[in-house]
């Protein structure tokens, strides 16, 4: 695999962006990717879901006088749930520089807050177009948005926070998992973070103070007195030394490294904090500085990257994203439903064995040009959402799949033109066996040479080497 | 697996062979009733068997004629009967054959015969009407219309890559590369070799601990009763010792599917030839005091009525040698093993004096052989997988 196809899929989802990268450098590359529009309207799904205090309010009596429009409310908002997941995975699929959904998808990932805690759709979107927006920001701008988002109030409980009554939990994952991590703070700084969250609680927009829940008294944290609310605090905590590495080190685990070196994770966080926690800046020395290293099959992709490199590949026009929803579901990583507040831990944890069947199942589907189908009989006994209004929408439906390959290549050109754009590495033994599948007298000419090189790619693609990027 | 999701049974007593008093065998009238849990095995000779020097035509002049320097003399070779002999590294298959186990079909091929490896080995193992490209095999396809649901251990492949024959609409069988290590969780484990990266070395662990089926096959192994035969220490016969297991711990798998590789002898054919010949033959009917093959052993195992071997290749070869070896040709004999065939030896010789080409015509056309396998051991109408041959007579 060139250097280039393998940032592609690093930096995206597939090799769609390698000739880019080629073609312009990666610097420019990544100019380009941190410049790219993004989409802010509202989409369309939303139109009649809730969003105003006024309307909540309607909602809440109306399901007090009528509890069968509840239900059907209900089910209705699940339904755009479903949307809404499309909706990303569309535009992870669609982007011209995707680096954009895959760190919004990383902070998706950093600052987990679920829909089916937080249960308002609106709240949901909102959080993921924060993250969007501020995806090449500010670490320290964005972690002040984000704790103040009317999602991550309803998600960690501090609708709940009240002076006299607090509840600790946005507190401590402030700490732990957004910011400093676990070693860098007392139990006394989460107490006292408490009282300065307190009242901390759903607003119109964005999550607001109100008076009479606040507690105002002084108190101590991380080392500093006064009466702080959650920008303050944000600044206190960003001025501790251990600030820049539990980003920095995540940051690497989602792009590059499964196991990142401490050292890299100081080099790299040192260099963050001097540059003020900006985002451009430290990507762009990542990613250059790691570009030039041989450091290929370091990470295991995750259900996304698995998925949508494979529909790239075979030129799947119009995928059910629906199902592409429900296999990342079966494979662990149902979007914008983290199993619990510390994320989808990643790296080995991606795969077990049931998850590595499946993946090869459904690669032997979509080869055979069929829709991920197999993914509901695999895993259909823990789904919350039901599996009718999932797969709903023609689940049977025939993909036409076609594989680009030089058909001017003899066996062994098109066996290495497919390995670079699948496998990061390959041995004799690989090698072998492609060639007892594409034979040398092999001819690409014929007109069933398609198939038969569509058998070489299901192949490749079932190899653990295709797991690995 | 369960026996029960296998739509069509295979005869009326769909207990299996247990049901049957054993005096029934005995009966020579009884030999086309279906009876037990039939499979077939499948030996593919990879890189086209030179089949006149396989089953050899020696009484016919023409054959020493056209093969100066790699023919097999009349003193060496094993007569079979009407002037056909085995190559001399068949002993086993002469000896078969006297016991009535196995049948030789000669001439075997298809018409517009393709002399690609690749291609030709396609058109064998999708069985196409006008050889149109089939992207499913012909087993793969039987097993679709077999299977109730997605059977993963309906067929087994041993082999390193997916068997096109095998390819269906469903996964209905598996592939197992290397029998040995199907026990071990884990291949890294197994045999110490780590590369430089653990992450790979997790995913090739993950990878090995899973085979979709594989625990049907591990109950099925644990069920085995322990074999006294030993077989030859060679690729081929530790896959058909491993297939036997798989038999007798009652997998109920229809189809097996092995290889043999290294019959491509363009060159410095007859110590190739033998040498592979003899792989063949010692897996199969080993003459060898220390060890016995596949056919010894579900003879003794009284199975030998149930399975079926086929043993074929992509294309025989040219009928004129060109030196010390011979280039691609088309029509060579297959051999039936068991499966109660008749043993006979059908078609004609082959015809070294009417050549298309200096290739033989073919008489016999393996998809009517595919149609008898199906018609007579597996009770499937092969029309319904597209193969429009009738089925060859007086195999079964």
């Amino acid at each position: 695999m060139n250097n280039p196809t393998l940032w592609s899929l690093r930096l995206g989802y597939s090799a769609k962006q390698a000739q880019t990268i080629e073609k312009i450098g990666l610097k420019k590359f990544l100019d380009e990717s941190f410049s790219s529009k993004f989409d802010s309207k509202v989409p369309d799904f939303l139109k009649d879901s809730p969003k105003t205090f006024a309307e909540f309010k309607e909602i809440r009596k109306m399901y007090k006088d009528n509890p069968d429009q509840k239900k059907e409310m209900q089910k209705e908002e699940i339904q755009t749930f479903l949307e809404m997941k499309t909706w990303w995975i569309d535009k992870m699929r669609e982007a011209e520089f995707p680096l954009r959904e895959k760190m919004t998808c990383f902070w998706h990932n950093h600052y987990v807050s679920t829909f089916q805690k937080v249960k308002v759709n609106y709240w949901i979107f909102q959080h993921n177009q924060i993250l969007r927006e501020n995806a090449f920001g500010n670490y320290k701008t964005l972690t002040k948005k984000i704790v103040q988002s009317n999602a991550m109030v309803r998600y960690l409980d501090n609708v709940d926070n009240k002076k006299g009554k607090l509840n600790e939990n946005l507190s401590r994952e402030l700490l732990e998992l957004f910011t400093l991590g676990i070693g860098n703070y007392t139990e006394e700084d989460i107490k006292n973070g408490a009282k300065g969250l307190a009242g901390l609680g759903l607003g119109e927009d964005n999550a607001i103070y109100r008076k009479i829940f606040e507690d105002n008294d002084n108190f101590v944290y991380l080392g500093k007195k006064g009466n702080f609310k959650i920008d303050e605090m944000i600044d206190i905590i960003f001025e501790q030394p251990n600030i820049p590495y539990l980003i920095t080190r995540k940051i690497l685990k989602w792009f590059i490294y499964d196991n990142p070196r401490e050292e890299l994770v100081h080099y790299y966080g040192d260099y963050f904090k001097k540059m003020n926690f900006e985002i451009k800046p430290l990507l762009t020395k990542i990613f250059t500085e790691e570009y030039a290293k041989n450091n290929a099959g370091s990470k295991i992709k995750n259900p996304l990257e698995y998925a949508l490199q494979l529909m790239n590949e075979l030129n799947i026009e119009n995928p059910n994203e629906k199902l592409i929803a429900r296999f990342l579901k079966d494979q662990g990583m149902d979007l914008f439903n983290q199993p619990n507040v510390k994320g989808w831990d990643g790296g080995n944890s991606w795969l077990t064995s049931q998850v590595f069947l499946q993946r090869n199942n459904i690669a032997d589907l979509l080869c055979n040009g069929k829709n991920l189908t197999r993914a509901k009989k695999i895993n259909n006994d823990n789904s919350m959402m039901s599996d009718d209004s999932m797969t709903r929408q023609n689940p049977n439906q025939q993909l036409k799949v076609k594989l680009d390959w030089n058909k001017e290549g003899d066996n062994k050109e098109i066996i290495a033109e497919l390995k670079n754009r699948l496998l990061f590495q390959t041995d004799n033994a690989d090698q072998q066996d492609f060639e007892k599948i594409l034979k040398y007298d092999f001819d690409s000419k014929t007109e069933g040479s398609d198939n038969a090189v569509l058998r070489l790619f299901n192949f490749m693609v079932k190899t653990p080497e295709f797991q690995l990027i | 697996m369960d026996r029960r999701k296998f739509l069509t049974l295979t005869g009326t007593f769909t207990g299996g062979s247990l049901l049957l008093p054993d005096f029934l065998y005995s009966f020579g009238s009884q030999k086309n009733l279906i009876v037990g849990e039939q499979c077939i095995v499948f030996v593919q000779l990879n890189g086209g068997n030179d089949g006149l020097n396989t089953f050899i035509p020696f009484e016919d002049a023409l054959y020493y004629d056209v093969r100066p320097k790699i023919s097999l003399s009349k003193t060496e070779v094993l007569n079979s009967a009407k002037g056909m002999a085995f190559h001399p590294a068949l002993k086993g298959f002469a000896s078969m054959q006297q016991s009535g186990d196995l049948s030789v079909i000669q001439n075997v091929g298809y018409p517009n015969p393709v002399r690609s490896h690749f291609r030709s080995q396609e058109i064998w193992q999708t069985a196409p009407t006008h050889q149109e490209y089939l992207s499913d095999g012909w087993l793969g396809r039987y097993l679709d219309l077999q299977c109730k649901e997605h059977q993963p251990t309906a067929g087994i492949n041993i082999d390193s890559i997916d068997n096109l024959a095998l390819k269906g609409e469903e996964p209905n069988s598996i592939t197992v590369k290397d029998p040995d290590r199907f026990k071990t969780k884990s291949k890294a484990e197994n045999d110490g070799q780590l590369s430089d990266n653990p992450q790979l070395d997790f995913v090739r662990k993950v990878a090995n601990s899973v085979v979709e089926g594989s625990d049907d096959i591990q109950k099925a192994l644990a069920k085995s009763a322990p074999s006294d035969v030993i077989y030859p220490k060679t690729g081929l016969a530790k896959n058909l010792e491993w297939i036997s297991k798989l038999i007798k711990g009652n997998l109920n798998s229809k189809v097996y599917y092995t290889s043999l590789g290294g019959f491509d002898t363009h060159d410095n054919q007859l110590a190739i030839h033998k040498n592979k010949l003899t792989e063949l033959n010692d897996a199969v009917f080993s003459f060898d005091a220390m060890s016995k093959g596949f056919y010894e052993d579900l003879k003794k195992s009284q199975q030998l009525q149930n399975v079926t071997i086929v043993v074929f290749s992509e294309f025989g070869r040219r009928v004129k040698d060109n030196g010390r070896g011979t280039d691609h040709g088309t029509a060579a004999p297959m051999f039936v093993i068991g499966g109660n065939n008749r043993g006979k030896i059908i078609g004609n010789n082959p015809n070294l004096s009417d050549l298309d080409n200096g290739d033989l015509k073919h008489e016999i056309d393996f998809r009517s052989v595919y149609a008898s396998i199906l018609k007579n051991k597996l009770a499937f109408d092969s029309s319904k997988i597209g193969i429009q041959n009738k089925a060859l007579e007086g195999l079964f």
